[in-house]
């Protein structure tokens, strides 16, 4: 089967500090990839070159078939993305805001209403639908944002941190959403800091550390090489182990 | 004035498909952009205040103020030199009309210019470069042609009444590629600037860009009336020189010549060719070779700024400025509340753009405006009271400083003080007066006294003391006077539209003050004596201030 990302070699540089050191990696459709990472490691810049954001890299780009640095627009066409900072126009409404995205993929502005409306309600946001989004909690704009990320149907989904702020029923809802999404043969490529949720829904889980892939398998296989919890073994690979004497050190000073 | 626009637009519609650009998009970015503007207090039209509601009110009523302004310009200069030396008239309305235009677009438009929230939602996008460069490109154009149209209108009525319809409209239309060349130009620059200084620094640069353009802005409205005022020398006929290619106004102003006139010869062509060629020109390059680096570098901008946050703070010793800075601290505050509030306040009027944006440019014009007032050879200027009048009348410039101070864009971060265990609010306060007071008032009082002693003689010492003291004591009174805010607590729109009655009390006030100065310049020796009464005044009002309590604050 043709790779649906596919990287070869990614270096990028931000000035002078090198954020990826040659990332190397190959998704099939159908899966869903944990991104998991300390902050500052490279994951939404991976994540930016893959949606064509971030033309200024060095090495072999291509998602569906087609290379990042010369079709980013037609790219754009087939993918989602949904970014972490819940960035939108918050003084529209959710409506006018999704009718916006919508124009932009060229849609047919009836069709956007229809879908919008009922995209909401199944997020429990009819009552909201024509209310200013400058009042909404972060769940809510969460919510609004994964809708506007999925409206067009797209065929590979990028998500950065897509569970932020959203209530324990909502989470369940969004995981249950993300694998029926790739059960339709839609691939998901999605980075979380929430161990327990990258390690249940995750088909496959990448773990990247200053800029390099440290492991890269099934939870099963990761489990395998050693045998403790995603985050126990998170911790070790990226080198931030014995965060009990961490912790410890942390109530002394505050004790002093 | 967005369906207005809107319909304009579409009108439009083939124009941008033959630039090459996706027009549904381009629509739709237009639409929201300018319903986003109706909807907040835009912040980038910051210095035409409050918005309301639902509607364009305080654009429009910039607009009416501009109409005026432009028609009592025209009526001066258009209205009365006959038809062979209306040539420089018509080019300082031009200039007028773009220096405007520049103006606006630095100063209030770069953040649209160079908005880079845009990166995190129309980048992801199936949204091409031009398209989105053509959208921003419109959605100013649409200010940019309010402005430039009611600038103008004055002067298209004057000159269409006087030459013939034909020549009213050729103004009309030139005034409108005035706004379009300013554009290109207006980009052009911040494209070069984009070359030559790093990315990081570029909104720095042009922070203090846009205060020194109001300072400008502010001070061309003390030079065009004796402009004006001069009648004769601007209806001479000037020679035609070789560099006369090379001012823009005088493009527009030839060819609205040609129709005054009416003449037709080879310098006249030349000139008009100009006018009509270079902003088409313009945007076409733009829109041909500099859109994608402009968004590139935009999306740049973006992503840079947080690795070198880290390594800017990184860099910075512990011990490097917190250390003078708290040393200040501690001579002038008496508790570690205030201290706190002190350093706390003196960072953030430093580092805040928005705040040095709403407060230098008042600072700057108030010099401005002594200084070009000294050398008006009116009534005033000369006046043996002149410079009382100035020291005072800058000290209204530095009350606005304190108004902005409650302000800030992290107003949320208030919750501190609400969780903080704060039992004397006034401490607060006063730590963030006293810092206000020693890095804006002291410096810019020193400023303005310098060139007071430097043009009205050393022997002045007396009053520039007197007065500084008195602005203190109207400073804090003012403060004591006013709602009381804790610093950064509010958001910027939230203020209440109470300033004008405000104002006239203060202003009030200090003429009482400033007169009462000027009379105590006839006693031998009062000044002297008043002084240290007026030192005196201004600390008890500061006791008075740092005994605010929590029922006299209003939290935003």
């Amino acid at each position: 089967m043709t790779p649906v990302i596919q990287l070869q070699n990614i270096h990028k540089s931000y000035g002078s500090t090198l954020v990826l050191k040659g990332i190397d990696l190959s998704v099939s459709p159908g899966q869903i990839v944990g991104y998991i990472g300390p902050n500052g490691a490279g994951k939404s810049t991976t994540i930016k070159i893959l949606i064509g954001m971030l033309p200024d890299f060095t090495g072999e780009a291509s998602v569906l078939g087609m290379d990042v640095k010369t079709q980013s627009l037609d790219i754009k066409r087939r993918i989602g993305y949904v970014p972490e900072n819940a960035a939108l126009y918050d003084t529209l409404t959710p409506m006018e805001y999704l009718q916006f995205i919508g124009q932009l993929y060229a849609l047919d502005p009836a069709h956007i209403d229809r879908k919008a409306l009922d995209l909401l309600r199944l997020f429990q946001l009819s009552d909201y639908a024509n209310a200013r989004m400058t009042t909404f909690s972060k769940g809510m704009r969460q919510k609004v944002l994964l809708i506007s990320g999925l409206l067009h149907n797209p065929d590979v989904i990028f998500l950065d941190e897509p569970l932020s702020g959203l209530d324990a029923n909502a989470v369940v809802l969004v995981k249950e959403i993300i694998r029926q999404l790739a059960g339709s043969g839609k691939t998901i490529f999605y980075s979380s800091h929430i161990m327990e949720v990258v390690e249940k829904i995750s088909d496959r889980i990448i773990i990247i550390n200053q800029g390099q892939i440290v492991a890269d398998g099934t939870f099963a296989e990761l489990q395998h090489q050693r045998p403790e919890s995603l985050e126990q073994l998170f911790a070790q690979l990226t080198g931030s182990d014995g965060q009990t004497g961490i912790a410890e050190e942390f109530i002394h000073t505050l004790n002093n | 004035m967005t369906t207005l626009i809107l319909w304009l637009l579409d009108r439009t519609a083939p124009l941008f498909r033959a630039l090459d650009a996706d027009y549904g998009q381009l629509r739709a970015i237009v639409q929201v952009k300018l319903i986003m503007d109706n909807r907040r207090n835009i912040v980038s039209l910051g210095r035409y205040g409050k918005q309301s509601a639902e509607n364009n009110n305080s654009f429009v009523r910039i607009l009416l103020i501009y109409t005026v302004v432009g028609v009592v310009i025209s009526l001066g200069m258009l209205a009365i030199p006959p038809q062979e030396s209306l040539f420089l008239p018509l080019t300082l309305q031009f200039s007028y009309i773009m220096a405007l235009c520049a103006m606006t677009l630095i100063s209030d438009f770069s953040s649209v210019i160079l908005d880079s929230s845009d990166n995190q939602i129309i980048l992801p996008r199936p949204v091409g470069n031009r398209t989105l460069w053509l959208a921003r490109v419109v959605h100013i154009t649409s200010y940019l042609f309010g402005i430039a149209l009611s600038l103008s209108v004055g002067g298209v009525l004057i000159v269409g009444y006087r030459f013939g319809p034909l020549a009213g409209l050729m103004f009309m239309a030139l005034s409108l590629l005035s706004a379009v060349l300013m554009v290109f130009l207006t980009n052009l620059f911040y494209l070069v600037l984009m070359r030559f200084i790093s990315e990081e620094k570029l909104r720095e640069v042009i922070n203090y860009f846009q205060i020194l353009m109001a300072v400008l802005f502010y001070g061309g409205y003390q030079l065009l009336p004796r402009l004006i005022g001069s009648q004769d020398a601007i209806s001479r006929i000037i020679d035609h020189q070789w560099w006369h290619y090379l001012v823009p106004p005088m493009w527009m102003a030839a060819t609205v010549d040609v129709f005054v006139k009416p003449v037709l010869d080879v310098n006249h062509l030349i000139f008009a060719a100009l006018a009509l060629l270079m902003p088409v020109a313009g945007i076409w390059f733009m829109n041909r070779f500099l859109t994608t680096d402009f968004t590139q570098k935009l999306s740049d901008i973006d992503s840079e700024r947080r690795p070198e946050a880290t390594a800017f703070s990184a860099q910075q010793s512990p011990w490097g400025q917190t250390s003078w800075l708290e040393q200040l601290a501690t001579w002038v505050t008496t508790n570690s509340l205030e201290r706190a509030a002190f350093a706390f306040t003196w960072r953030v009027t430093g580092r805040d753009r928005k705040f040095k944006l709403k407060t230098y440019p008042q600072l700057g014009f108030g010099l401005a405006y002594v200084v070009a007032m000294s050398f008006q050879g009116g009534s005033l200027g000369s006046s043996g009271f002149f410079y009382l009048f100035a020291l005072y009348f800058a000290g209204l410039y530095v009350m606005v400083a304190q108004y902005q101070l409650g302000i800030s864009d992290n107003y949320k971060a208030s919750w501190i003080y609400g969780s903080a265990p704060i039992q004397t609010p006034g401490a607060v306060l006063l730590g963030a007066l006293k810092a206000l007071i020693l890095k804006l008032l002291l410096p810019f009082y020193v400023i303005l006294a310098s060139y007071i002693l430097y043009r009205y003689g050393l022997d002045k010492i007396s009053d520039v003391l007197l007065a500084f003291s008195n602005s203190l004591v109207m400073l804090v009174s003012s403060a004591l006077l006013s709602t009381r805010y804790m610093p950064f607590s509010l958001a910027p729109d939230a203020l209440k539209q109470n300033n004008t009655a405000r104002g006239l009390l203060t202003s009030l006030i200090l003429a009482v003050i400033g007169f009462s100065h000027y009379g105590l310049t006839f006693i031998p020796y009062g000044v002297w004596v008043a002084t240290p009464l007026s030192v005196g005044i201004f600390f008890l009002l500061l006791q008075y201030y740092k005994k605010t309590a929590w029922s006299a604050i209003e939290m935003g």
